[in-house]
C-alpha cells in the first residue's frame, strides 16, 4: 500500500453569482474544481504538483490536509483519511501556504516557535533538538528574537517553513512557496527542502508555478488542467513531449554563406549571425550540423532548447487548459 | 482539559505582548473606551435622574443592573475577543485554515486567538456603577450573595460568549457576517442592564428564553438587592443562572458541527 492514495477524488463549489438585472434571484453556478483525481505517492517522495490557476491544486492540498472535505472519492495518508478525525490526522503532517502566515505577526519568531510546542504537544527535549537542527538548516539563528512583521519575505518563509516542521510531520504540504522570493531564497529554499526530504525521509508534495523549483526537486511531477490529472511521471518525459523545437546560432569565419535548408526551415539572419530553428524529429540534428559545415568555416555555434516556461505554455495550449 | 487551559493562558501571554508593542495606539484606545463607556453610564444617570423609579427599582438599584451588564459583557469582550470580534475575518480571509491544520479544537484555538486588553476601562467602570448601585441601595452583603454575584457574572459571561457564536456559526456557512445576531448579542446588552420586569411580553420571552439574560443576571441581581423577581423562592437564584453555560453547550456543539462544511477561500 503506497502512502498517499487517492482515488476518484471529487470536489466542487457553489458560486453565487451576482444578480441580473430583471430577475428576482440569483444565479447559482456550480463549479467542479476535481473532477475525479486518482493518484499514488509512496513515503520520501518529492512531488510537484503543478496546473495552470484555478486548476484545483489547492482544492487538492486542502482536501489531503484536511481542510475540505470531498464530494465522492477516497484518500489515504499513512492509512488514515484525512478529512475524518481531524485532530489526529493534523499531528502528522505540516503545510506551508506561500501567502498566507502561521506565525503570530507581532512578536518574535522564537515565541511563536514555543507556542507551537504547546500547540502540539511536543516534548521539551525533542523540541530543542529540532529548534536547534532546523534553525541552522534555515540559518535563523539571528533572527529568532524579531517579529515576524519586521522579516523580509525569504526570511519570513524561512520562519515559516521551520515552524512547519517542528513536529516532525510525516508528510510537508507546500502551496508556492517560492512565491516573490529572489533567487538567493529560492535557491536556499530548495536546498533545505533536500535536505529535509534526504535527512528525515519526509514525504514533500508541492506545487508551484516556478517550473525551475521542479527542475531542481522533484522527481516526480503531475499535471493538474480543468480538475483532470492530465500527466505523472518524470519531469523530462512531460518535456520530451512538447520539447520539440531546437534553435541553433552559428557565426562563420568569412560572411554569410547561403545555406542549403530542407523547406519549411527558416533562418534569420542579424550582425553576421544566422538563427535557425528546426524541430529535430524532422531534421535529425546530425544533419543539421553538417548543412552548417558545408557550407563553410563555423567561428562559433550555439545550440539551444525551448526555455521550460515556454514549454510548459506550449502544453498548457495543446491540453487546452 | 489542563493543557488547554496552560495554552490559553499562555496565548494570552502572547498576544498581550503584541497588543503592547504599539503603546501608544494601546493608551488612546483604552481611553477612548472609557470616554464611550462612561458615556453610557452618564446616559443611565440621566435617565435615573428622570423617572427616579422605573416599577419597583429604584435608582440605585438601576446602576447595580446596568454595572453587572457591562461587567459581564465586557469581560466577555476581552477574554473571548476571538470570537466576539475577530471570528468573521478569519473565515473571510482563510486565517480558519492555518488553524484547522492544528491538532486542537477549533473553539479553543478561536479562543486563544484574541484579547482586547484595551476593555479594562470598560470594565472598571462597570465595577464601578456595580459598587455605587449596591451601596445606595444599601445592599447587606452575605456570604449567599458574594457567591450569586459571582455565578451571575460567570454564567452572563458564558450565556453571551455562546450568543456572539451564533454569528460564527452562520459566518462559517455563509462567509460573510450576518448582523442580525446583533439584535441578541448588542441589542441584548442595551435592553438588558435594564430589568426584565419592565418590559413588554415579546420581549421578556426573548431575553428570558432565547437570550436568557434575565435568568442570568435578573434573578441573582434582584435577589442581592432584596427584591426577588417575580417573589421568587432563593434557590432559583442558583439555578437558573446555569442557562448561560447550556446556551454555551449548545453553541459549541453546533459550532463544531458546522466547522465541517466550513469551504475556504481561495489563495
Amino acid at each position: 500500500m503506497s502512502y498517499i492514495e487517492v482515488e476518484g477524488l471529487r470536489k466542487t463549489f457553489t458560486v453565487r453569482k451576482k444578480r441580473e438585472k430583471g430577475k428576482l434571484f440569483r444565479e447559482k453556478e456550480i463549479v467542479e474544481a476535481l473532477k475525479g483525481i486518482s493518484f499514488t505517492v509512496e513515503k520520501g517522495e518529492l512531488v510537484g504538483y503543478i496546473g495552470p490557476n484555478g486548476a484545483g491544486k489547492s482544492t487538492t492540498v486542502k482536501i489531503l490536509s484536511g481542510i475540505l472535505t470531498p464530494e465522492s472519492g477516497k484518500a489515504s495518508v499513512g492509512g488514515r483519511v484525512p478529512w475524518k478525525d481531524r485532530k489526529d490526522y493534523v499531528k502528522h503532517i505540516g503545510v506551508v501556504f506561500g501567502q498566507r502566515s502561521q506565525l503570530w505577526w507581532d512578536v518574535p519568531i522564537i515565541d511563536s516557535f514555543s507556542l507551537l510546542k504547546d500547540i502540539y504537544k511536543i516534548p521539551e527535549k525533542d523540541y530543542k533538538v529540532r529548534l536547534s537542527e532546523l534553525t541552522e538548516a534555515l540559518s535563523l539563528e539571528k533572527l529568532m528574537r524579531t517579529p515576524l512583521r519586521l522579516l523580509s519575505l525569504g526570511q519570513k518563509m524561512r520562519a515559516e517553513l521551520c515552524g512547519s516542521l517542528l513536529h516532525r510531520p510525516e508528510l510537508l504540504f507546500l502551496d508556492e512557496p517560492t512565491i516573490g522570493l529572489d533567487a538567493v531564497s529560492k535557491l536556499a529554499l530548495r536546498e533545505f527542502l533536500k535536505w529535509e526530504n534526504k535527512e528525515h525521509g519526509t514525504t514533500i508534495m508541492l506545487t508551484t508555478h516556478d517550473m525551475e523549483d521542479i527542475a531542481a526537486l522533484c522527481s516526480r511531477v503531475m499535471v493538474l488542467g480543468h480538475g483532470q490529472k492530465l500527466f505523472d511521471g518524470h519531469l523530462n518525459d512531460l518535456l520530451e513531449k512538447f520539447d520539440k523545437v531546437r534553435t541553433v546560432s552559428v557565426k562563420y569565419d568569412i560572411g554569410t554563406p547561403a545555406l542549403k535548408l530542407p523547406e519549411g526551415v527558416n533562418a534569420d539572419q542579424k550582425d553576421g549571425e544566422i538563427r535557425i530553428t528546426y524541430s529535430p524529429s524532422e531534421l535529425p540534428t546530425s544533419n543539421m550540423l553538417s548543412i552548417l559545415q558545408n557550407a563553410g568555416n563555423i567561428r562559433e555555434m550555439t545550440l539551444e532548447s525551448e526555455n521550460i516556461d515556454h514549454l510548459i505554455a506550449a502544453m498548457y495550449k495543446e491540453m487546452d487548459l | 482539559m489542563l493543557n488547554t487551559i496552560h495554552l490559553y493562558i499562555r496565548s494570552m501571554g502572547m498576544l498581550l505582548k503584541s497588543h503592547l508593542q504599539y503603546p501608544a495606539s494601546f493608551f488612546m484606545q483604552t481611553l477612548a473606551q472609557l470616554v464611550m463607556e462612561g458615556g453610557e453610564m452618564l446616559a443611565v444617570i440621566l435617565v435615573i435622574d428622570r423617572f427616579e423609579n422605573l416599577k419597583q427599582w429604584s435608582g440605585a438599584n438601576l446602576f447595580f443592573f446596568f454595572g453587572l451588564m457591562s461587567v459581564s459583557f465586557y469581560i466577555t469582550e476581552f477574554f473571548g475577543r476571538g470570537i466576539t470580534g475577530n471570528f468573521p475575518s478569519m473565515v473571510r480571509n482563510g486565517q480558519l485554515d492555518t488553524l484547522l491544520l492544528r491538532p486542537r479544537n477549533v473553539l479553543t484555538q478561536v479562543l486563544c486567538s484574541g484579547v482586547d486588553p484595551r476593555r479594562i476601562s470598560c470594565i472598571a467602570v462597570g465595577v464601578t456603577a456595580m459598587i455605587m448601585g449596591s451601596n445606595m441601595s444599601d445592599v447587606s452583603w452575605s456570604f449567599l450573595k458574594v457567591l450569586a454575584l459571582i455565578e451571575s457574572v460567570l454564567m452572563s459571561c458564558m450565556l453571551i460568549l455562546g450568543l456572539f457564536m451564533i454569528e460564527g456559526i452562520f459566518c462559517i456557512h455563509s462567509v460573510k457576517s450576518v448582523e442580525l445576531v446583533n439584535a441578541l448579542t448588542y441589542g441584548g446588552r442595551s435592553a438588558c442592564q435594564y430589568p426584565i420586569d419592565i418590559y413588554p411580553r415579546p420581549l421578556k420571552i426573548l431575553f428570558s428564553v432565547v437570550a436568557p439574560f434575565a435568568m442570568t443576571m435578573h434573578v441573582p441581581a434582584a435577589y442581592i438587592l432584596g427584591k426577588p423577581l417575580y417573589g421568587w423562592p432563593t434557590w432559583t437564584v442558583f439555578v437558573t443562572p446555569l442557562s448561560g453555560i447550556a446556551v454555551l453547550f449548545v453553541m459549541s456543539m453546533l459550532f463544531n458541527k458546522g466547522i465541517r462544511f466550513y469551504r475556504s477561500t481561495g489563495s
